[in-house]
């Protein structure tokens, strides 16, 4: 072997151990158990006849499409100034940015719902303190709803909308911004104009990012939401756990995936997602 | 059922790691000891849900079986349906016995991933009758039930279903489990006028819709350490929870009362999967735990109810009174239908999930 074939070869060989890893434990697994919801007896779509017919299935797929695009949306509205201000901030004080960023993301999912929960309920601390300052008579909603859903899902999600925003915003050259002001923009409209589009990469890496991770969210919604917040997840969970349905769960992933597909398909064709990942 | 029915997702971490650093040490120590490993090969696993109800076992059988047979007991955590399932259909089962709730008596046997009970070795004579207790494929392990608790602000309290539906004579919010096997809907149609003789198979339309009447003031549970959360900060002013939970608040000092005569009796089964490596030691503690000696013990340390009757003769009265199928529900405890609902709970979960999201 040549060297220069050498050389050719070396970036395939890298990649290697990671197309493996995925081929074999995520590709593999999926397509079984999505072929496994092909194979009833009864006939290949009995499963996916059910998900249609019966009242429920396709509002849960409707209920986590729409969940997951409040949750990446309440991400951007919060973390883009929290990444701008990262950015800006001195070494210290962008550490404890970033330290209360994700301290609540390395802590059990079941721990930071319940504490929540104690936060948010009728009782809790923040109606309490509400109705002791005389804002509010008897209690806000925040728990046992979407709205508790959606404040327990956002701050799971808000550092993965920070790090790849933070991470765009950090190399945008600063001189770009004094050449806008220089030809006469005000601050505001080189923000606008300038800073961010220039941002746009990252902001909508963020949304995806978030949007799809929250796709599968399972103990979250379960914890902190209402009778309406049942989310795919968990009808996939209680179909594999509970009635040993396979099959069925299968229907319910595929169904999730090509959801998940087409909106990527769609935002790619309207949004130019794939930019993101560097290809034109 | 108390601490054993955590979401299976909220044990994953903690257990896993729990469980490597327990193999880790069993294989340092096996390969310091050669005599410890021969003593391993009559070892038995035992699948548990864990935690402070797992130490309880320990304490009152798996001890007492060791000293008395020299078997040792390993216990494993996160024994859901679906490794189960996954280990038998896999060829490689390495659970011995399996505690599960008692829909999967049916399910499991239906999916054939469960061994006969050796009744030769087993003697069924003296648990509790009662109709699914024991099947072909399980025995019961214990009893516990779904009770009304209800804040004492409303005594003195709800002394029917249909109180518990009057959301007129006792405001507030209802606490109920989230998955539809959770009794509410039991409840809802005995509180409708069902004879509870009749109950079953139950009438899944009509439950709905009473409970339909009371829907923005029901608060569904998802783990029962929220259940004991909402009763004990007042969120919730009755509840149909785990008796342990609501005994466990109770002593806490959460300002909460139990109605023992509003209750749904129901069990843990152990069950051998299919293919265990060791069968013969599996029915040898079967036979062990469901003696009247071992039964009192777990009644004695854990609040439990004992499947043994006679085991309730050898426990203190007041310890006996506040127990599943104890003296204060004897007669009133409607035992849940858990053979229809290991046929049902797909179809009706399915029906529960469309009325929640209607």
């Amino acid at each position: 072997m040549t060297v220069v074939a050498a050389r050719r070869r070396a970036p395939f060989l890298l990649v290697l151990p990671g197309f493996l890893l995925l081929a074999g434990m995520f590709v593999l697994p999926v397509g079984l158990l999505v072929a496994t919801s092909f194979t009833d007896r009864a006939g290949a779509l009995v499963h996916y006849e059910r998900i249609l017919t019966e009242p429920g299935y396709l509002r849960v797929v409707m209920r986590t499409l729409t969940l997951s695009a409040e949750t990446a949306a309440l991400c951007l509205v919060l973390g883009y100034p929290l990444a701008y201000q990262l950015n800006r901030a001195k070494p210290l004080a962008r550490a404890l940015i970033l330290l209360c960023i994700l301290i609540p993301f390395w802590t059990n999912l079941l721990v930071r719902s319940y504490g929540w929960i104690v936060l948010l309920n009728p009782q809790g601390v923040v109606n309490a303190t509400l109705r002791r300052l005389g804002l509010i008579e008897g209690s806000l909603p925040l728990v046992y709803n979407t709205t508790g859903v959606l404040i327990g899902m956002t701050q799971i999600m808000l550092p993965y909308m920070v790090l790849p925003l933070a991470a765009v915003m950090s190399r945008i050259d600063p001189s770009v911004m004094n050449a806008a002001r220089s030809l006469g923009a005000s601050p505001a409209a080189a923000f606008v104009k300038v800073y961010v589009p220039l941002t746009l990469p990252g902001a909508l890496g963020g949304l995806l990012l978030v949007f799809m991770i929250s796709l599968g969210f399972f103990v979250v919604p379960a914890m902190l939401g209402g009778p309406r917040d049942i989310l795919l997840a968990q009808l996939i969970e209680f179909n594999v756990n509970q009635t040993l349905n396979w099959p069925f769960a299968g229907s319910l992933s595929a169904v999730l995936l090509v959801s998940t597909l087409v909106l990527y398909w769609l935002g790619d064709r309207f949004l130019g997602l794939r930019k993101l990942w560097g290809a034109e | 059922m108390t601490v054993r029915r955590v979401s299976p997702t909220s044990l994953a971490k903690p257990v896993l790691r729990r469980q490597v650093l327990k193999l880790a040490g069993a294989s340092l120590f096996a390969a310091a000891a050669p005599g410890v490993l021969r003593a391993q090969a009559s070892e038995l696993v035992f699948a548990s849900w864990g935690g402070s109800w797992e130490a309880a076992m320990r304490e009152a059988w798996f001890k007492p079986f060791t000293a008395k047979t020299g078997i040792n007991i390993r216990t494993v955590q996160g024994n859901t349906y679906g490794r189960i399932q996954a280990m038998v259909e896999a060829g490689k089962t390495e659970w011995d016995i399996v505690e599960v709730l008692p829909d999967f008596q049916w399910i499991g046997a239906e999916k054939k991933l469960l061994e006969p009970i050796d009744f030769s070795v087993v003697d069924k004579g003296p648990i509790m009758e009662g109709k699914d207790l024991v099947t072909e494929y399980s025995v019961p392990q214990v009893l516990f039930s779904r009770l009304i608790a209800y804040n004492k602000k409303l005594a003195p309290g709800p002394a029917t279903f249909a109180d518990v539906f009057d959301t007129k004579k006792f405001p507030g919010k209802r606490a109920f489990y989230s998955k539809a096997n959770g009794a509410y809907l039991e409840a809802a149609l005995l509180a409708d006028g069902v004879d509870p003789a009749a109950l079953y198979p139950l009438d899944v339309p009509r439950a709905l819709k009473k409970l339909s009447t009371i829907r923005d003031d029901i608060q569904f549970y998802e783990t029962n350490a929220q259940a004991e959360q909402m009763m004990s900060d007042g969120q919730a002013v009755i509840g149909l929870i785990p008796d342990g939970r609501a005994l466990n608040a109770r002593s806490h000092g959460a300002p909460i009362e139990i109605q023992f005569g509003l209750s749904f009796l129901t069990w843990s089964a152990m069950v051998v999967p299919k293919n265990a490596p060791r069968k013969k030691e599996a029915m040898a503690f079967l036979a062990y735990a469901l003696t009247p000696d071992a039964q009192a013990a777990i009644a004695k340390a854990y609040t439990y109810g004992p499947v043994v009757p006679k085991a309730f003769e050898m426990l203190p009265a007041e310890r006996a009174n506040i127990l599943s199928g104890g003296p204060q529900m004897k007669g009133k405890a409607i035992i849940m239908g858990e053979k229809w609902w290991g046929e049902n709970l797909a179809g009706v979960t399915e029906k529960v999930n469309a009325w929640k999201l209607s």
